[in-house]
Formats: C-alpha cells, structure tokens, sequence
C-alpha cells in the first residue's frame, strides 16, 4: 500500500489525472493585463485597455466552464485502466470479445458468490450489534470494557460484509481519550473502518428507521453524542456537548469529519472550524481508498443509501489505506480557522489528495457574491493605478 | 501491431468534428464536460453555468454565459437568444476558443482573427444592431470594475466615455460638436484590435489526453 501512495502522489503531478485543459500558472492580473496592453505595436494610451482587458476575463471565463476544481470533485474519479466494473467505465465501447468474457466472469463472481455472502454477514453484524449493545447497557456502570470488546467486535463484521482490505499506518499515534479525531471524508463507510481499529464517539442527527435503531442501540453501551434536527442549528449547544465530552477524560475520542459533505477522495474541502473551537488535541487522520477495487465514494444526489451499499458489496474490495497523523494543538495566536487549514494542510499531504480552499457545501449551494466584488476591486486599483500614471503625464 | 485505436466512429461526432475542426478525442473529452455540468441531462440551461463556483467570481460572467446562449455565434447567421443549448452548440462556441494549427495559411489565420473578434464584439452588442453604442459599452466597463472605494460610479462612466471618445476620434476624425457619433461598428472594432495578438491570447489548448487502454 505503501507503493500504491508514493504513486497516487506522483500521479497528482501528471496533466491527465488533474485537468483537461492547460491553464497558464495563475499569474495576476496586473500581468496578463500589462501583456496585453504591450503586445499592442505602440503604446496607446486609454481606450486599448478596455477593450483588450476583456480578452483576459473572457478566457479565463471560458477556462472555468471547461474545467474547473470544484465541480469535479462532486462526481467519481476516473480511472486511467478499466476495473472491470460497468460503474467505471466511461468510455463505454467494445474493445475484444477476450475482455467481454472477463467482464462477464466478473459480473458472475460478484453478484453470485461475493454480493450474498457479504449481505449475510452485513446482516449479521448490525442486528449483533444492536443487540449485544444493548445487552451491555442493561449491566450495571456500564462496563467499558465489555463495551469495547462488542464495538470492535460487531464493526469488524461489518468491515469483513464489505471486504474492506484496511492498511494502517502510525499506529503509534492513535487518538486518545479526552481528544478528537478529526479525517477527510469520502463516504459513510469511513465511520466503520475508523471503528474497527478503536472505539470512538459518533456524533451525528438522530435518524428514523434502522439508522435510528442501532443508534439508540449504540448509546445504551457507550457515549455517542446524537443530535435532534432542532438542536443542530444551535451552534452553542453543539460546541457544549462536545466540550463537555472532551473534558471528561474518560471518555473515548469523538470522530468528526468537518468537511460536512462527501468529497470523491482526490481532495480536501474547507474544514468548518466549529469543531476546532473546543480546546482540545486534535488527531487527524487522512484516509485515502483504491479506487482500482471499487468506487467508495458516495454521490448522494445520484444514489440512495440502500443503492449505495449494494454497489459497495458488488464492488470487487475497498481497498484503503489509514494513516494517523501525530497529534496537533491549537498554537498561540492561531484562530480556529487557521488551525483548521494546518490540519487540513496535513491531511492533504498524507493522503496525496489536492488541498482546496473551496468550501464542500458547494455541492448543494452557490458561491456568494463576494468573490465576484474581489475580482472587481482587484481590476479597479489596477485602472485607477493607470489613471493617475496617465493623469500625471498629461 | 502498433497502438492504433480506431474508434468505431460516432455519427455524430464526424459531423461535429468537420463542423467545429476538434477531434474526435477532443469532442469526446467535452461531451463528458458537457453532461457533468448538465447534469446528465440533453440541454444545458443558464442555471447550470451558474453553477461554476469559478466562474462565478468573473466580473463578466453574465456576458459569458449570455454568449453561449447566443445565436449569432451558433455559426448558422441566426440571431437572437435561446434559453438552452445541446452539445452540438455548446461545441460550435467553444470552437470560437480554438487555437489556430501550425499549418495554416495566412488568410486562414486572418478568418480566424476575424472570428474571435467578432465573438467579442457580440458580447459587447448586446441587441445586435451592428455598433457597439456607447451604452453598451458603457455597461461592460461598469460590469468589469466595482462600486467599491476605488472607483465611483461617476468615475466609472467618465472611463467608458473617455474611451469612447478617443475611439470616436480616432475612426473618424475631427467630430463637430452636434455630429453623434453612432458606435464602434465591426470594421472599426477590427482596426483598433488591430495590433492584438488574439490568436494566441483567446485560445484554450488542450492537453494531450489519452485515458483509455488498450486490452489486446
């Protein structure tokens, strides 16, 4: 897994993998502009500028319709080699009736063999752990012990249900107590190959149905922290519970994933900073999937949980690799934002994933104008520089 | 045996390929594009563009956008606006943004000077009456800076007038005081670009592409 890494990193820096399009370095706008005004044959002095500046934001314009970092990230990665799934085959033609057998052999294996097999032991984890659970909780003081045991236990049947093949790294710097775990995130899934490996606290809405039940199940035997749907709003009693939680240093790690939405496993999107507000050592963690195996990534627009999973199970493995980064603090003079970017920054270097500043509610929400305002300022000094230059000359 | 993959050939993408000079690989490559931004659907529609968070901090963005949506650069002499677009023209504007090859004539290179320039000048004459008034061009400079400390909104039009007043001097000479000066016609917006090098400055270069492999 280690060479998988060392070449995904590599395979950032190659054109193909990135854009489709060659987009210059960004260089500013005072120096495209003042390009564009010198490769005039002489020097004019006003009315050239405006029209010629044009040319710069027009294909820049055009450059951000072609291909641009956010859009892409909402959907699959592509592969360079077929996996032999329909799911990842994007330039779908018939290549040779050798390759076609194969596929077909494949389709057989997975749905046949792999795909029942891993329903049944899914089955069997979850209904062991809401009842095993639940058993634990009815014992006196809550027996973290037993608790643990039935955690790890039941999480580790469900990571064999979806043949998740785990590596990991560091484990020397596993999250303790009193502490949070902070990781990238890419789909549900993440929770349970977190949770096979050590007992964390989940913190996440109170669901309806079976999700609803293996949460109540859950909390009997151990501290998760659920949220009603009213109570997420309320930014002050979030940030209390978890503060609360933290400080009692008996209690397991609480397991966040701050980029608030599933991101396809090539970056990382702006970490919300509520959760670097609470005064408390972070641990990070970068979590990076194969995507050869099988696609993890969960576009939530397009499939439906229940989908989701059956895909999951008919993949060929989740191939991923874990690695727990040593532990931060939030430094002097740093504000949560800041700290939030190191972490991030971190993250994105251990995982070989792209380290974005746009934010991951993108996906559902529009850019706010502000950004378009600082485009604008930007533009204006740069004439309002020019006018006095022209003032003075003339 | 040698790495030749021939595609089967898509119908449509021969047509497309003789219409707009892309290849098959490049049509392929903007067709994914196009169905990631519409979202699987057949048309693309103003909202989808909106989308772009990229292209949202371009200060004439909606000049952008309203210039897919025009007809006059659909290549067909039409005119007008639609309100969605397939692949076919979404491809026929993008091909405004193609480089010129290296072997090309000097009267190709000149018809695609003209090209370029006249996709520009649609975006500026908004109601397509042939001149770009000072009204319009008033509103793309306004588009281009802000309301913020730097500039005035006074400042801003005093700008756009300047300008249009050194362009009008410079067309047609020495103006009477009452004589109205209409706009910047093409052939005028030819000439003062004239020392421009938009072939190279308004072009989108693809980069060498080839995801698929062969399994032989």
């Amino acid at each position: 897994m280690e060479m998988g890494a060392k070449e995904k990193n590599q395979q950032l820096h190659k054109p193909y993998s990135n854009g489709i399009i060659a987009k210059e370095s960004p260089s500013s706008l005072q120096q495209e502009l003042q390009e564009l005004r010198g490769s005039a044959s002489c020097p004019r002095s006003e009315p050239e500028f405006e029209m010629a500046d044009i040319f710069y934001f027009c294909r820049r314009g055009v450059e951000s319709i072609l291909d641009d970092e956010v859009t892409k990230r909402f959907s699959a990665q592509e592969l360079e080699s077929w996996n032999l799934l329909t799911r990842s085959n994007y330039n779908f033609r018939h290549i040779s009736l050798r390759l076609t057998v194969l596929w077909g052999l494949g389709v057989l294996i997975r749905y046949g063999i792999l795909l029942p097999l891993r329903v049944t032991l899914a089955i069997t984890g979850i209904s062991l752990l809401v009842v095993l659970t639940t058993l634990v909780g009815f014992l006196p003081n809550r027996e973290f012990y037993l608790s643990e045991k039935v955690h790890l236990m039941c999480f580790r049947i469900c990571v064999r249900a979806l043949t998740a093949i785990i590596t990991y790294h560091n484990r020397e710097n596993k999250p303790k107590n009193g502490g949070i775990c902070v990781s990238n995130h890419t789909t549900p899934i993440d929770v349970i190959i977190l949770a096979n490996d050590g007992c964390y606290s989940m913190v996440g809405q109170v669901h309806g149905g079976l999700m609803g039940m293996m949460q109540r199940a859950m909390v009997k035997s151990s501290p998760h922290i659920w949220f009603e749907r009213s109570e997420v709003k309320d930014r002050h009693l979030v940030a209390k519970r978890l503060s609360d939680h933290v400080a009692d240093k008996t209690k397991q790690p609480i397991l966040i994933f701050p980029e608030g939405t599933c991101i396809n496993n090539t970056s990382v999107m702006m970490f919300k900073k509520g959760s670097f507000e609470i005064a408390c050592t972070v641990y990070p963690v970068a979590i990076k999937y194969d995507p050869r195996f099988g696609d993890a990534f969960w576009n939530s627009s397009k499939f439906g949980l229940v989908n989701y999973l059956l895909r999951m199970m008919s993949s060929w493995a989740i191939v991923c690799s874990v690695w727990y980064l040593p532990p931060m603090n939030r430094e002097e003079g740093e504000d949560a934002m800041q700290f939030a970017n190191r972490v991030k920054a971190a993250i994105a270097a251990q995982g070989g994933l792209v380290d974005l500043i746009w934010d991951g509610g993108l996906k559902r929400a529009k850019v706010k104008d502000a950004f378009k305002e600082e485009q604008q300022k930007l533009y204006s000094k740069v004439l309002v520089g020019e006018q006095d230059e022209g003032e003075q000359n003339s | 045996m040698g790495a030749l993959q021939s595609l089967p050939g898509k119908p449509e993408y021969v047509d497309l390929a003789e219409k707009t000079g892309f290849s098959f690989e490049q049509i392929g490559i903007l067709h994914n594009r196009f169905k990631q931004l519409s979202h699987n659907e057949e048309t693309l529609l103003r909202d989808h563009f909106n989308d772009i968070p990229d292209l949202a901090c371009n200060p004439i963005r909606l000049q952008i956008i309203e210039a897919f949506f025009d007809r006059r650069n659909f290549r067909q002499n039409g005119e007008g606006t639609v309100e969605e677009i397939g692949f076919k023209e979404f491809l026929v504007v993008m091909s405004h943004f193609k480089p010129p090859s290296l072997h090309m004539t000097q009267e190709q290179r000149e018809s695609i000077r003209r090209d370029k320039l006249r996709f520009l000048f649609n975006m500026h004459d908004a109601d397509n009456d042939g001149t770009i008034t000072l009204e319009e061009y008033r509103h793309v400079v306004e588009e281009l800076l802000s309301f913020s400390e730097a500039l005035e909104k006074d400042t801003a039009k005093s700008i756009a007038d300047a300008a249009m007043l050194e362009v009008a001097s410079i067309s047609m000479g020495h103006m009477e005081p009452d004589e109205f000066y209409e706009g910047i016609t093409f052939e005028h917006f030819l000439k003062l670009l004239n020392g421009f090098e938009i072939e190279s400055k308004m072009n989108i270069r693809f980069l060498n592409m080839d995801t698929t492999t062969l399994c032989k």
